[in-house]
């Protein structure tokens, strides 16, 4: 009687067992042909991507225009092509696919006009004589102004070397931040740097967040700000924010933060926008999709995803080889500014 | 649900042991080594599969407060997984931490004089990240969990030639905790930034379900007791529309000290 109930709970555990271990098995939810990576590419992008309704992009529709450019005897390559084709269709910069073989992209900077040209800077401002340290490039002008030229966020700053940088500046008159052709990076360095330009605390922006599959589902902007840093070197006197379509993602951001604050005046062109924090996510075969995913507001509230227009608009003069008109403006302004 | 229907068919047939009991005294190292599969939607929305390595301690005590029929067991372990995904061009690497304890009620002789069960509340603390080099601003995924719920123990008391061997059954299954899980796309620079709305969440088996199972053999080699087994664990939940579903399946082996 005992070993007869002993079997029967062994076989009960036995099918618990058996059940439990079914329900292990996680199914993706995708085919792996080439129809079935379309459509993974185009459900992540229909489900995290925050600037439909901003950018009144009809994503069902550019579902159905572009699905019957699809089938599985189709190439990589030719599938590769007719993603990043859709894919263009957000105008985003922050959006690529990348492949073993191709990204694609939207970067509006290639055809815009250049408006950085390092050689005239380093050769007729600098005279090759310039101080580097935490990839920020500095001197002191002959006008006795300032410039830095910080050219991506990516390269980490150190306190004290920003410590022993403004201090060297610190009897300039006035200062240039030159972040043209910076392509962004980690925006805790955008902190650090705006955070030795300002006195107070102060409102740096909103950030928010896709809260679910919907296109709408976003949630409510938190508002987020800057300090002070403490115990450092900051610097207060006027300065002047170089920028150009090339100053993109991070850099976008840090420029519409320094916009704000009153003794900043941003010239040059309008900056290449992004103000979507990225994601990345992937297809079955492998080939990974970054897109815009968190929007990031300026103080004000707004979005800067198409860019953040300068105080002064200025364009280079590409046949002037020894003059950069942007950087011209910039001493002019802060000459006015210091030496009425 | 594999100690429900232990006790469902056993408890019946508890009896009384008038042996003198055996208060179970042994600590034991371990190590896994098997499959992992990870599906962490936060990262990625492909399942990414590979190998599971854990090294693991438990410590089985009778308590002081009636050795006869109570006993205490602390478990801790280190859990590695290395898995890639389908393409086999990327992979994840996550690294979790997990210590638990619990008291058991024990039945000796249950059934057959050979037959030992037990089982009683559990808390359990995990945590750890996943990792995905190769993603943006969703680089990591963090686990955070603290549990309470059941465990329990099965005893076969039995030889192999003339060696004592126990065959053994052991399961930890959560049943009320706290975890944590961002947003759905919430970035952790957000949270960094100091916007800690909606990050803990109360876990029951509306959206979390984990159980860890252990079957294998102890064999005594006199001052030492040798141990191989599998173990399985699975750990799944769904919240702010993120889905996890994690298991693996391990060979164990260990060793008494």
């Amino acid at each position: 009687m005992i070993w007869r109930i002993s079997r029967a709970s062994a076989r009960s555990m036995l099918m618990a067992l058996v059940v439990l271990l079914a329900g292990c098995a996680q199914q993706d939810e995708w085919d792996s042909d080439q129809v079935g990576n379309f459509e993974a590419l185009w459900t992540i992008m229909d489900e995290h991507y925050s600037f439909f309704d901003y950018k009144q992009v009809d994503w069902n529709e550019v579902h159905s225009r572009y699905r019957a450019l699809v089938s599985n005897d189709m190439t990589d390559r030719e599938l590769f092509d007719v993603c990043g084709e859709m894919l263009k269709e957000l105008r985003d910069g922050h959006t690529n696919l990348i492949a073993s073989h191709d990204v694609s992209r939207y970067w509006i900077w290639e055809k815009n006009p250049v408006n950085y040209d390092e050689r005239i800077i380093d050769q007729h401002y600098l005279n090759f004589d310039y101080k580097m340290a935490s990839g920020i490039k500095y001197q002191i002008l002959p006008d006795n102004f300032g410039y830095m030229y910080y050219g991506s966020f990516s390269s980490s700053i150190g306190e004290g070397n920003l410590d022993l940088i403004l201090s060297y500046l610190s009897t300039a008159d006035g200062l240039i931040i030159d972040v043209r052709n910076n392509g962004g990076g980690l925006l805790t360095n955008v902190e650090k740097l705006v955070s030795r330009f300002i006195d107070n605390k102060m409102l740096a922006g909103y950030i928010c967040h896709k809260t679910g599959k919907g296109h709408n589902d976003l949630s409510d902007p938190y508002a987020y700000y800057f300090e002070p840093t403490p115990n450092h070197i900051h610097y207060l006197k006027p300065v002047v924010v170089l920028a150009n379509r090339g100053s993109f993602s991070a850099t976008n951001n840090f420029v519409s933060i320094m916009k704000a604050l009153d003794q900043v005046t941003v010239v040059g062109d309008t900056t290449g926008g992004g103000c979507g924090l990225p994601f990345t996510s992937e297809m079955p075969n492998g080939w990974r999709v970054r897109f815009s995913s968190c929007p990031i507001l300026d103080p004000q509230g707004r979005l800067t995803e198409f860019g953040v227009a300068p105080d002064v608009r200025v364009d280079m003069n590409e046949h002037n080889r020894s003059h950069d008109a942007i950087l011209d403006t910039a001493i002019d302004i802060l000459t006015a500014s210091t030496r009425p | 649900m594999l100690l429900a229907i232990i006790l469902l068919f056993t408890a019946q047939w508890i009896v009384a042991d008038d042996e003198q009991p055996a208060y179970p005294s042994q600590s034991m190292f371990m190590f896994d080594v098997g499959y992992a599969s990870i599906h962490d939607s936060y990262l990625t929305p492909i399942t990414y599969d590979g190998v599971d390595l854990t090294l693991g301690y438990e410590t089985v005590r009778a308590t002081h407060f009636s050795p006869d029929k109570w006993l205490w067991q602390f478990q801790a372990s280190v859990d590695y997984n290395y898995v890639e995904n389908n393409a086999k061009n990327n992979d994840l690497n996550k690294l979790l931490g997990d210590i638990s304890f619990d008291m058991q009620r024990r039945w000796r002789g249950v059934l057959t004089p050979h037959l030992d069960l037990s089982a009683g509340p559990m808390t359990q603390l995990r945590a750890g990240i996943i990792h995905n080099a190769a993603n943006s601003n969703n680089p990591v995924s963090v686990r955070a969990h603290w549990n309470v719920g059941i465990a329990g123990m099965a005893a076969w008391n039995t030889h192999l030639g003339r060696k004592p061997v126990t065959l053994l059954y052991q399961a930890q299954l959560p049943v009320l905790g706290v975890f944590f899980a961002p947003e759905y796309d919430e970035s952790y620079y957000e949270i960094y930034l100091g916007n800690h709305r909606n990050l803990a969440h109360l876990g029951w088996w509306g959206n979390r379900f984990d159980m860890t199972n252990y079957l294998g053999a102890d064999f005594n080699m006199g001052k030492t007791v040798l141990r191989i087994g599998y173990r399985n664990r699975l750990e799944h939940w769904t919240v702010n529309n993120l889905k996890v579903h994690d298991f693996s399946h391990s060979l164990v082996l260990g060793v008494s000290l």
